[in-house]
């Protein structure tokens, strides 16, 4: 039988919260699997109050968790925590984002969990990983960005350093686990057998350093990463210019160069020992910008300028907002933005799905679920519960719902 | 641990160079698996000739090709396409990251490669996707994050955005790259059939956004994004904050707010009316920034101030430079930064494997190559070809190859 996605048939228990453990198993719903979320009673998922939100409904959850197929249990009741170790045994995968050592508190631990189903793989999501010194801390996206040396790359080097508004740590870190859940399970096929795996905010973050860690070690400390405003520090032309409406982003590297200089009608500054290689602008990189920014204020608009560094194919591009972003023809064509219904907010928003597999479409017919609205379905289909008993476990404070 | 690599036998045919491409099949290579990094003639991936960089040997391209094999071709040479196709029925996956159309353009596109290879998995990464108004504009890592609306949320409210100086976008979406091949192939296991994956600068940068496009989209406008220096736009407090020696990053999130007020001695501020929800503390986040800071300034020390804050769980970083991150003990100790030998470079410092695999450990000793260094080695041992045959490829500038 031909598979609808490449995940339809696999079965994902998933004890994630907040955001980066739930960014992985949003990815894996719209690859198809089944993606059972245990959420902690009574309340649940706390991003079920995160902004936006309306008639108690929130537009954060939402878009992290359409299609996911909510049971809310107390995991600390005998009840509650044995409902969990039997689904473990008709689950692929089992994720979880608790800091270090709850879960294995919770009586979850990887060695209960690969005794009740050898073949599951086990994902656990942290802020610095399961091990070391800093593992027992508390941590989100921005304190490992911290503890990563990211944060203090962004922003003004007379001031702060700068916050970027988004997560990149949380949702890259989902990324980074669900990678390696689509390798353990491709093993898995293989092979047979399943493993754990590790995956912290701290590495995923660290990991993005492309340039700063080894130029710094490599070159014995003679290049030391800092923050530098709109422009980078080791490579420019690179970085954010004035233009006559607003900013522009323009890149010029390397082989960039000559081509920007002829664009800006100035052939004068390809042989200028000023400007001639990466070194010697960096040197005079404040006379640099203010030549690029001069010539952008002799066009008639910034749209006029994109249109002459595109004619010569210098990465270019306008600064965005984000509604503007939403707006753009290009991201509506390509539903790098795409609208959702939801049952009670109604229509917005949200990101398009990242991942485009050519044989398979993305079933966009999902909701995001109400507190605890599959408690029934998956306790009789995995469980063989009768309705009773899960009335029994509701009126017992096991099992919990909610209509939002 | 199991007795061979997650990817052993998997064999995959490389055309990427610069960052985001080669950040997949870097962490493919990590995974055990034989790459074949086609590089153009006569000098191969550009970033060998990116920083740092000492006697022609780049650290920046040691980073992100280690355990590749290379093949140096001219690939406008018709001698050399047929070593590619030959080629591409020998491997699992193809890989590309050149602007769209390159690829067919060289003879290789999907409608011909899934001819070859019905089993391939071809994964083209690009800026803006292979389709779509803006695709046929050249980019790289900034230009999408200007048009994902990302660079306008990064900085000061009061000067330009601010340029982070490392490539989030590029790494990351070599790992959503490699995320999404892993489920392909996974899904040749199970249907024996291949398929194409489209990944894009813009689609990853966007899908970070996990507040901003529903927030506004779902408030109607009345959220508007927008950047905030070194504090959060719509939650408090969260930011980066004034130390008794640097910078200090702090969150405390709605049920840590009065922890943190009770740490700080002011239990009086929990009932503030300033203070008691998130949307006061944003709208009087300039009153609270001065109470925090003004107790921060308390401390002897930053350490003594972070140490105060853990003890009470509330989440807490010190701003780390490149230099303190990779001398860290945590991120010594779990490998967050190793240190790789380099044959040529000696040794120095890269970020970690972000996946970490409970049967599998890592694989130190992989080694860049040099340019063409493979060459002989896969068309005698792969393709069958006679030691004649590649030295008058060889002679015809077919093969390219280089000490370093």
């Amino acid at each position: 039988m031909q598979p609808k996605h490449v995940l339809d048939g696999y079965r994902v228990l998933d004890l994630t919260q907040y955001l980066a453990g739930p960014a992985a198993t949003n990815l894996m719903v719209q690859m198809g699997a089944e993606v059972i979320k245990v959420e902690i009673g009574p309340h649940g998922e706390p991003v079920r109050n995160f902004p936006f939100c309306r008639d108690g409904r929130s537009g954060y959850f939402i878009q992290q968790n359409r299609g996911k197929k909510s049971l809310c249990l107390d995991p600390k009741t005998p009840e509650g925590l044995d409902i969990i170790k039997q689904l473990l045994k008709h689950c692929d995968v089992f994720i979880e984002n608790f800091a270090p050592g709850v879960v294995g508190r919770l009586g979850l631990s990887w060695d209960v969990v690969r005794e009740l189903n050898p073949e599951i793989i086990m994902c656990s999501i942290s802020a610095f990983g399961q091990q070391g010194p800093l593992a027992a801390y508390p941590g989100f996206d921005y304190i490992a960005q911290a503890y990563a040396a990211v944060s203090d790359l962004i922003g003004e080097p007379d001031r702060a350093p700068s916050m970027p508004m988004l997560a990149f740590g949380d949702v890259g870190t989902g990324v980074h686990a669900l990678t390696a859940i689509g390798y353990a399970l491709l093993e898995r096929a293989r092979d047979g057998g399943g493993q754990w795996l590790d995956i912290s905010l701290l590495d995923s973050y660290f990991h993005y350093h492309e340039v700063s860690v080894q130029a710094y070690s490599a070159s014995g400390g003679k290049v030391q990463p800092h923050r530098s405003g709109s422009h980078h520090y080791a490579v420019g032309p690179s970085g954010i210019f004035k233009a006559k409406d607003g900013h522009l982003m323009i890149l010029a590297l390397l082989h960039q160069w000559s081509p920007l200089c002829r664009a800006m009608g100035r052939e004068d500054l390809i042989a200028d020992p000023k400007f001639v290689d990466n070194d010697a602008r960096m040197v005079n990189r404040e006379e640099m910008i203010a030549i690029i920014e001069a010539w952008l204020q002799t066009l008639p608009s910034d749209a006029a300028a994109l249109e002459i560094l595109e004619g010569a194919r210098i990465p270019c591009a306008p600064i965005l907002s984000v509604p503007e972003a939403m707006a753009h023809p290009h991201m509506i064509e390509r539903r790098t933005v795409r609208t959702i219904d939801d049952r009670i907010l109604g229509k917005f928003q949200i990101p398009g799905m990242p991942l485009r597999f050519s044989k398979y479409e993305v079933d966009e017919n999902i909701q995001a679920p109400l507190l605890g609205e599959h408690n029934a379905e998956i306790l009789q289909r995995f469980l063989r519960y009768s309705p009773e008993q899960v009335r029994d476990l509701e009126s017992r404070n096991v099992l919990f719902s909610k209509p939002v | 641990m199991a007795s061979k690599p997650i990817l052993a036998g998997y064999r995959i045919i490389d055309f990427t160079q610069y960052l985001a491409g080669p950040s997949a099949t870097r962490l493919m290579a990590e995974m055990g698996a034989d790459i074949i990094k086609v590089e153009m003639a006569p000098f191969g991936d550009p970033s060998r000739a990116f920083p740092y960089r000492k006697n022609k040997r780049s650290a920046y391209y040691v980073q992100q090709n280690r355990g590749k094999k290379s093949l140096c071709v001219d690939l406008k040479d018709e001698r050399s396409k047929q070593v590619i196709r030959d080629l591409i029925q020998q491997c699992d996956v193809l890989i590309e990251n050149y602007a769209p159309g390159v690829i067919e353009r060289l003879g290789f596109g999907w409608e011909v490669v899934r001819e070859l290879n019905p089993k391939l998995v071809m994964c083209s990464i690009s800026a803006f996707g292979q389709t779509g108004p803006l695709s046929h504009l050249s980019g790289f890592d900034y230009i999408a994050q200007a048009y994902a609306g990302v660079t306008s949320v990064i900085g000061e409210p009061d000067r330009p955005p601010s340029l982070p100086m490392l490539a989030i976008g590029d790494v990351t979406t070599g790992v959503h790259a490699a995320c999404a091949l892993g489920f392909a192939l996974l899904d040749v296991h199970r249907t024996g059939v291949g398929q194409h994956l489209d990944i894009s600068l813009l689609d990853c940068y966007f899908h970070h956004h996990e507040v901003n496009v529903q927030a506004y989209s779902a408030s109607g406008g009345a959220m508007v994004p927008r950047r905030a220096g070194s504090h959060h736009y719509a939650v408090a407090p969260t930011g980066i904050f004034r130390g008794p020696e640097g910078y200090i990053m702090i969150l405390a999130l709605l049920h840590q707010w009065p922890v943190l007020c009770k740490v700080m001695g002011r239990e009086d501020l929990i009932t503030d009316e300033r203070f008691k929800t998130n949307e006061l503390r944003v709208a009087n986040q300039k009153a609270l920034i001065a109470l925090i800071e003004g107790w921060l300034q308390s401390f002897p020390t930053d350490a003594a101030a972070i140490a105060a804050l853990q003890a009470v769980r509330v989440p807490v970083a010190p701003i780390l430079t490149v230099a303190q991150a990779v001398a860290h003990p945590h991120h010594r100790a779990r490998g967050t930064v190793r240190t790789v030998s380099d044959r040529m470079l000696g040794e120095f410092d890269i970020p970690g494997m972000p996946l970490r695999f409970s049967n599998h450990p890592e694989l130190p000793s992989l080694q860049a190559p040099l340019l063409g260094e493979h060459n002989a080695e896969i068309l005698t041992g792969l393709l069958g070809y006679g030691a004649a045959q590649v030295a008058e490829l060889e002679q015809g500038g077919v093969l390219v190859s280089a000490a370093h």
